[in-house]
């Protein structure tokens, strides 16, 4: 559950660059489905973005998704 | 050892024992052959036995992914598929996208290897380490949109999908078949193959990821990489429009005095009428695969995927299509089918001509032809089912080349496919010179180069292009030195090294759509090569790796009997072509000069000269073999 990430579904592509960073940059291989972030029916009309626990919240798929699917929250002070 | 990259494992399927089992790959193969295309090459090279009948149980298909594939290389997702294809006899290889090889690679496989016939029809699903040979008869029969929905909804809608239509089933010579119901693998006939072995369909699924040697490397080069991309000033009009961008069907269409037809496939109808959802291959940054919904009219609710919005939008030129619903409508039964939509355009133009003409009647078609809708749609069928005159037209243009003299010297046709780029249109690039020489017959995607990336471009524009593709400045003067001055590029020479350089970015597994290769050079591939798999190779190694591969692609169809005498340019080239009002001569790349077929036989001399190989015979001579250390496989 990453609660700073805002997920809008319509703009992605379903280039899985998200899953394959993020287990990168976690676990030193390129394995997307154990990231903390999934995307399940890539290619449907309605693809679905959902976070997994252990999601550190690092905002690092957010960096790499080039298609604006995925933007970080405003932090309030 | 360790593997990086590559997983080090190929599947071998045996379909007549029902056996699977696990080659390990070998260091030393990998480092002369190079991945995808040149593993794949390697053990085509082993296992297809020269004179065999492609759709015989003798034939194999071997389907491999690059070391890049499966990580998040940008454009990494290609796999290759190799056999003997029916439309031409030839052994050749094939290209798709899509999620296969991604999941392939996930799931611990570089390649497959697919021999012998199935008993009955079955789908071959990778799982990780599951491997299974399952019962397709429910699905055998049906489309291939059906057939990959019923796979995804088995797999989550997560897995890899390649499958046939009922062309395949049904031994249409050029079918194909395609990935994820988007992307279309195996133009001549990889469709037919599998529907001889009885199978429908191949599924991969992988969570075991691909891991990499020098990750700080990696990420050095990835981030630069990424960087670039993300602030390529026109990197937002390619995601808009997709490969629309490059070729603006409606432009053609105008020249040929067609203004209202050209406007139903104008960016405007594609962006407020068409355009769904724009979907990636894995890893892609340059998304630009297509899923259209049709909103309106006797079509209203059509669903269609298609690897660009151009293919369908291309068969417009077609006067038996005239509103963007019945062009989408007609490519979706192709694609359904199996069918490969380039065929049938052409194969459509031309059988209007030859009935035109008076060559083609009613008594040998059995039908009253019209260049109508229907016409046309009646055709996909005839020819899917084989079904009256469309048995024959599903044997391939061989077949209608034998049936009289007038239409085997007027079909554009190479080494038993049809041609897709019109040089008398677009002039002589090399892609479509590329299409007289390639052993698998008319085909473009291996003749990809400046001739189109700088298009009309300065003589420095090329130089940094041919930097970029790692062509050795020894070669530019005479890349540079055409068979007639005013021409300015040698487009014989220059095809060598585009097909060099594709089977460059085929054996990694890179995209070579310009969108995405024109990120890519011989240099900054070495460095990621190296970085993923821990080798240490230089930029040399890898063009003398694809130079190795297109040679033995070259050896393995001399065997087949194909020597310079097939490598013709077709007759009608060298007549003017009406289009509109207006006539085309075949001319080249700067239209300063027409081509004769004088100037046409000295490119093919220079072609084979900078490929080092016999004039006379067009094949490569022993001393380059040697060179290569290709001589087992003669
Ligand atoms: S969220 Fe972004 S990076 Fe992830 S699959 Fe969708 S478009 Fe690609
Ligand atoms: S925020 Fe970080 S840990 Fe969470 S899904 Fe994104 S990349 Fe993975």
């Amino acid at each position: 559950m990453s609660p700073n990430i805002i997920i809008n579904e319509e703009k992605c592509v379903g280039c899985r660059i998200c899953q394959l960073w993020c287990s990168y940059i976690h676990k030193k291989v390129f394995i997307p489905s154990e990231a903390y972030i999934q995307v399940k029916n890539v290619y449907d009309l309605n693809p679905k973005i959902s976070f997994l626990d252990g999601c550190t919240n690092c905002g690092q798929c957010v960096e790499y998704c080039l298609y604006g699917a995925l933007t970080l929250k405003e932090v309030e002070d | 050892m360790e593997w990086n990259g590559y997983t080090g494992n190929i599947l071998n399927v045996d379909l007549t024992r029902n056996k699977i089992s696990i080659i390990k790959e070998n260091l030393e193969d990998i480092k002369q052959f190079i991945g995808g295309i040149g593993i794949n090459c390697k053990l085509a090279a082993e296992l297809i036995k020269p004179g065999i009948d492609p759709l015989s149980e003798e034939n194999v298909i071997i389907i491999g992914t690059g070391p890049m594939v499966g990580t998040i290389t940008p454009g990494a997702s290609r796999v290759v598929g190799i056999s003997k294809f029916p439309a031409s006899g030839a052994i050749a290889n094939s290209c798709g996208s899509m999620s296969f090889g991604f999941h392939l690679k996930q799931a611990g496989f570089d390649h497959v290897i697919i021999s012998g016939k199935a008993e009955k029809a079955v789908y071959l699903e990778i799982l990780d380490d599951h491997v299974e040979l399952c019962n397709a008869t429910d699905i055998w029969g049906k489309d291939i949109v059906e057939t990959t929905d019923r796979l995804w909804k088995k797999h989550d809608g997560s897995c890899g999908v390649i499958a046939i239509g009922q062309a395949g089933e049904n031994l249409v010579k050029g079918a194909l078949t395609l990935i994820d119901k988007t992307s279309t693998f195996g133009r001549g006939g990889l469709g037919a193959i599998m529907g001889s072995k009885k199978l429908k369909a191949i599924v991969s699924k992988g969570t075991k990821g691909v891991s990499i040697a020098d990750p700080k490397e990696f990420n050095k080069l990835y981030k630069k990489l990424i960087e670039r991309i993300r602030n390529y000033p026109h990197r937002k009009s390619w995601i808009d429009l997709g490969m629309l961008r490059s070729l603006p069907i409606g432009m053609l269409l105008s020249m040929k005095g067609q203004k209202k037809k050209a406007r139903q496939c104008s960016d405007r109808v594609y962006l407020k009428k068409l355009k769904k959802r724009r979907i990636a291959c894995p890893s892609c940054p340059m998304a630009d695969k297509d899923i259209l919904e049709i909103k309106e009219g006797k079509y209203d609710g059509l669903i269609h995927y298609t690897s660009s919005v151009i293919n369908p939008f291309m068969m417009m030129t077609l006067d038996s299509l005239n509103t963007y619903d019945e062009t989408i409508n007609a490519f979706d039964l192709i694609n359904r089918y199996g069918l490969d939509s380039l065929t049938i355009t052409t194969l459509f133009q031309f059988l209007n001509d030859m009935n035109d003409k008076g060559i083609l009647s009613k008594s040998d078609m059995g039908f009253e032809w019209k260049c109508d809708y229907n016409t046309l749609i009646k055709l996909i069928e005839m020819i899917a089912f084989r079904k009256g005159f469309g048995d024959i037209l599903a044997e391939g243009w061989k077949k209608l080349a034998d049936m009289n003299e007038t239409m085997a010297t007027e079909m554009l046709v190479v080494k038993g496919l049809d041609v897709v780029f019109e040089p008398r249109l677009l002039r002589l690039g090399t892609m479509e010179f590329e299409q007289v020489v390639n052993p698998k017959g008319a085909h473009v995607a291996s003749g990809g180069s400046p001739t189109y990336v700088s298009s009309g471009g300065s003589m420095e524009r090329f130089k940094t292009h041919f930097r970029r593709m790692g062509i050795p400045e020894l070669a530019f003067n005479k890349i540079f030195t055409p068979p007639r001055k005013e021409m300015g590029i040698n487009v014989g020479r220059l095809t060598r090294y585009s097909e060099d350089w594709y089977t460059v970015l085929t054996s990694t597994g890179i995209c070579a759509r310009a969108q995405m290769n024109r990120f890519w050079s011989l240099e900054s591939i070495t460095a990621f090569y190296n970085a993923i798999t821990g080798f240490d190779l230089i930029q040399e190694d890898l063009r003398k790796a694809a130079e190795r591969v297109w040679n033995l692609l070259k050896i393995m169809n001399m065997k087949e009997g194909f020597s310079r005498k097939d490598d013709k340019f077709p007759k009608e080239w060298f007549k003017p072509l009406k289009f509109g009002d207006n006539e085309l001569n075949f001319q080249d790349f700067y239209g300063s000069t027409t081509i004769t077929t004088e100037i046409a036989n000295q490119l093919l001399d220079d072609y084979y000269d900078e490929r080092g190989w016999d004039k006379i015979n067009g094949q490569p001579t022993l001393e380059k073999i040697k060179e290569l250390k290709l001589e087992k496989y003669l």
